[in-house]
């Protein structure tokens, strides 16, 4: 070695370091501030997250509550080896995965005050899978059929809980780790999260100023010494897309709105104020078509899959999405996901064909089968929600329909009206939009693809892909699952059961003094702001 | 003037009682209500936890019983309530209001301040340079649309100084100085388009009046300029003017939906869009009928007004 490059070493180590260094979250996190985070519309019900599906409540409640068990915050990709315990000190799962037992952590308060025991964990538990003899009922369960397997929730002692399955579902746990699935207590009536807040959780609730913001404070009683580091949170509702842009812009917002922040929204904001922190991450909602298998012309199982065939899903990704979305099966695609099939696994499927002639070649072929012709047209009318990101993808699949003999028409729905229609089935074709809380199998296909589930809006209902489903839900092996998953999703697709167009992809911004706050894989599952502190 | 008056009440509190029977009939005709909207946020509907659901709220009761119920409530001072938050409807309510007024009555004092004594320069020097400025003025005012102002105003100070209005509402007794400034963009942006109008009828009522035997009497009388514009011509052409004044007033009570939601104020006319998209009829019902209450109102100050100004209105004589 010469002197030369002897004398190269120290700044090679340096720069070696600087490279390798780990992330900025391993700066010694610090104590105090608060940060102001976007909310885009009011939380309704409340911080009711039982009684609710959207991220509009889920994201800014959060804070006041805790699981038993909880995707790690800190790690971006969610899965069964990334959970770790919250209420639950540590749990075990006994029996072949028939019985799943929780130990609890002792000494934690709720916010008042009272003592939380196994009691408040089965109270929720059996309250959302709606037992005999619950004590108590929630106005609207929407994710009661995750908790579907649970036979019993047993109060052993104060500090043990046992879920007794009635047959394996190791994804049980990865549900009970969602950021639906806070426990609450059992001495407070579920009604009243509506309008209030007693929670365990990090962060107390303050103050609800309606239509204004959701302020919380720390909580000094908190189970975990030393956190949370920030001493409160504000949640600023604000309606105006604009406005909220040029809130985060000029510094009044620390945090955006998960799945706010669009490719080109996030290019102009980075161009604006480049020190912005942009993360492009999956939001766990893909845009899908559903079509009524109950009623002419979709029953012909032809027609539906010419509707598939006809849609280039990666010429959407651009022009609707302007390259901010990825293309995929019924579950999120790799990188981002965890399940879903990745590119290599998409040719072959319906609409994934090297050259999208092909594919519109296919689907005119399988009309005419069907008795449609250029002369003969099928004419139908397309549904769609009635707000702009429903209505830009309906625009452009009835363009691609139109180049294939299928003249759709747009009606657009309001959002009063949209799900009551869809749940009807008092449609024949409509252009959807689909999130999932984790990104799980069994969280996706029993509430989108199971026989008779409201939420399975086309009313598919295959015998051999339930039986597919409950395969993969009690197969223990996390390889032979994984093929049976790949497999449910590609006859899924071939079945074009609700043939999938796209994932949305976020780009999820943050002020540069934020630390600790890694967006996930699925959007209902970060929020617990535990971990976040304020380099400010 | 007093039988006037008191017709004129009377004639108003028939009218609210046939604005409430429109108002409940048109939030019933609207497909949906908040069950649906309930369900949406959960992805789906089931029927027989709706019809539990429409049970709990009250929904599930003939019209005719649920419009007698809300007219009890009114009778009362009890609003019923809101079914979205589940908290009485006043309760919700009332924290709107003073933003809203305060809004409208200072972009109604933007609007009056600009709009008069430009419309009175325009018409004395009519066909000018300065009129010909004016009048462009004003119709730049009434084809920009108060949002969109509204929404330049921001993107200018965020682009140029970084800095945006408050986001929640400041009262005066936290900051006053904060409170004057959440106020007066919003005010700006909504007085201009006001300005406008009011700079135009005043600039056309002028003239007409201007033209008049008894102006022209008046100038060969050596009047002063000054007495003769402001006196003779002004105090008779005001009438229009009061009357578009009146009707703007009442107009931004329930316009101010975008200017409120660009702004951020938590504003009766922004709640109202949000409580009519939720079905929340508690809230909507009361809401429109504190519309219709200014509406009402503004018309009858507007008469009272014609009658202090011009001495040939003689009420119930």
């Amino acid at each position: 070695m010469n002197r030369a490059r002897i004398a190269a070493l120290p700044s090679l180590v340096v720069l070696l370091s600087l490279v390798l260094a780990p992330p900025a979250t391993s700066q010694t996190p610090k104590h105090g501030g608060t940060l102001n985070l976007m909310l885009r519309e009011e939380l309704s019900p409340g911080f009711a997250i039982h009684e609710t599906g959207t991220i509009s409540t889920v994201w800014p409640a959060m804070p006041c509550f805790n699981n038993l068990v909880l995707f790690d915050p800190l790690k971006k990709t969610e899965s069964v080896d990334t959970i770790i315990g919250e209420l639950a000190e540590k749990w075990s799962w006994q029996d072949n995965f028939r019985n799943l037992v929780f130990f609890l952590r002792k000494g934690v308060k709720w916010h008042d005050g009272q003592a939380f025991t196994s009691r408040d964990v089965k109270f929720t538990f059996d309250m959302l899978r709606e037992a005999a003899d619950a004590p108590a009922k929630l106005r609207i369960n929407p994710r009661k059929d995750w908790y579907a397997n649970i036979e019993a929730v047993e109060a052993a002692d104060p500090h043990t809980v046992v879920f007794r399955l009635r047959k394996p579902q190791p994804s049980l746990l990865l549900m009970l780790a969602s950021g639906y699935a806070p426990v609450y207590a059992a001495h407070v009536p579920p009604a009243s999260y509506r309008t209030g807040c007693v929670g365990t959780g990090p962060f107390k609730l303050k103050e609800w100023r309606k239509g204004e913001y959701v302020e919380f404070v720390r909580n000094p009683d908190y189970f975990v010494k030393g956190r949370p580091y920030l001493d409160g949170l504000k949640y600023l509702i604000i309606a105006e897309r604009g406005t909220r842009q040029a809130a985060l812009q000029a510094g009044k917002l620390d945090v955006a709105f998960p799945g706010e922040t669009t490719k080109t929204a996030a290019e102009q904001l980075k161009k604006a104020v480049p020190q912005l922190v942009i993360t492009p991450v999956s939001q766990n909602v893909n845009d899908n078509i559903i079509m009524n298998v109950k009623k002419p012309p979709f029953d012909n199982p032809k027609v539906r899959l010419a509707v598939s065939h006809a849609i280039d899903r990666r010429a959407l990704v651009q022009a609707v999405h302007q390259g901010g979305a990825l293309v995929g099966a019924s579950l999120a695609p790799k990188p981002w996901g965890f399940w879903g099939l990745g590119e290599r696994d998409l040719p072959g499927l319906p609409g994934y064909a090297a050259k999208p002639a092909d594919e519109k070649a296919k689907a005119m072929k399988l009309m005419a089968e069907a008795g449609y012709t250029p002369d003969k047209p099928l004419k139908v009318e397309m549904v769609t929600r009635a707000i702009a990101i429903y209505v830009d993808m309906a625009s452009f699949v009835i363009n691609e329909l139109k180049l294939v003999g299928i003249e759709a028409s747009l009606k657009q729905i309001e959002t009063a009206q949209w799900h009551p229609m869809a749940t009807r089935g008092d449609y024949q074709i409509g252009a959807n939009l689909t999130g999932i809380g984790p990104d799980d199998p069994d969280a996706n296909f029993y509430e989108n693809y199971g026989c008779g589930s409201p939420r399975n809006y086309s009313q598919y209902c295959s015998e051999q892909v339930g039986k597919m489903i409950d395969q993969q839900s009690q197969e223990l092996d996390p390889k032979k699952r994984v093929e049976l998953v790949y497999a449910i999703q590609k006859k899924l697709e071939a079945d074009a059961a609700r043939p999938i167009l796209d994932w949305k992809i976020d780009h999820f911004t943050v002020w540069p003094h934020v630390k600790n706050l890694i967006p996930h894989q699925s959007i209902y599952n970060f929020g617990r702001m535990q971990e976040v502190w304020s380099d400010k | 003037m007093k039988t006037y008056v008191l017709q004129r009440l009377v004639i108003a509190v028939l009218t609210l009682l046939g604005m409430s029977l429109v108002i409940f009939t048109l939030l019933r005709l609207a497909p949906g209500d908040i069950v649906d909207i309930l369900f949406s946020t959960a992805g789906y509907v089931s029927p027989s936890e709706k019809q539990a659901i429409m049970k709990e709220l009250g929904i599930d009761r003939p019209y005719w019983v649920q419009y007698l119920d809300w007219l009890r409530q009114i009778a009362t001072g009890d609003l019923g309530k809101s079914y979205r938050y589940d908290l009485p409807a006043w309760q919700i309510i009332r924290p709107l209001l003073p933003v809203t007024l305060e809004l409208a009555a200072l972009s109604m004092v933007f609007a009056v301040a600009l709009g008069v004594p430009t419309g009175v320069i325009s018409a004395v020097r009519q066909d000018t340079g300065l009129d010909y400025v004016l009048r462009i003025f004003s119709l730049a005012g009434l084809s920009m649309p108060a949002f969109w102002l509204g929404m330049v105003i921001i993107l200018t100070l965020v682009t140029w100084l970084q800095w945006i209005p408050p986001l929640t509402y400041v009262s005066p007794a936290q900051d006053l100085k904060l409170h004057a400034v959440q106020f007066l963009l919003p005010a700006l942006a909504v007085g201009y388009r006001s300005s406008a109008l009011i700079m135009r009828i005043t600039r056309s009522a002028l003239l007409e009046v201007l033209r008049e035997d008894y102006i022209r009497t008046a100038w060969a009388k050596g009047q002063g300029g000054r007495v003769v514009i402001w006196r003779h011509a002004l105090k008779n052409a005001m009438l229009p003017v009061i009357t578009v004044i009146g009707i703007e007033f009442a107009f931004l009570i329930g316009g101010l939906v975008v200017t409120e939601r660009v702004f951020n104020l938590p504003g009766v006319a922004r709640f109202l869009v949000d409580a009519i998209l939720w079905r929340d009829y508690p809230i909507v019902q009361n809401l429109v009928m504190f519309i219709a209450i200014v509406v009402i109102l503004a018309n009858l100050l507007v008469d009272m007004l014609y009658g202090v100004l011009d001495p040939r209105v003689r009420y119930g004589s």
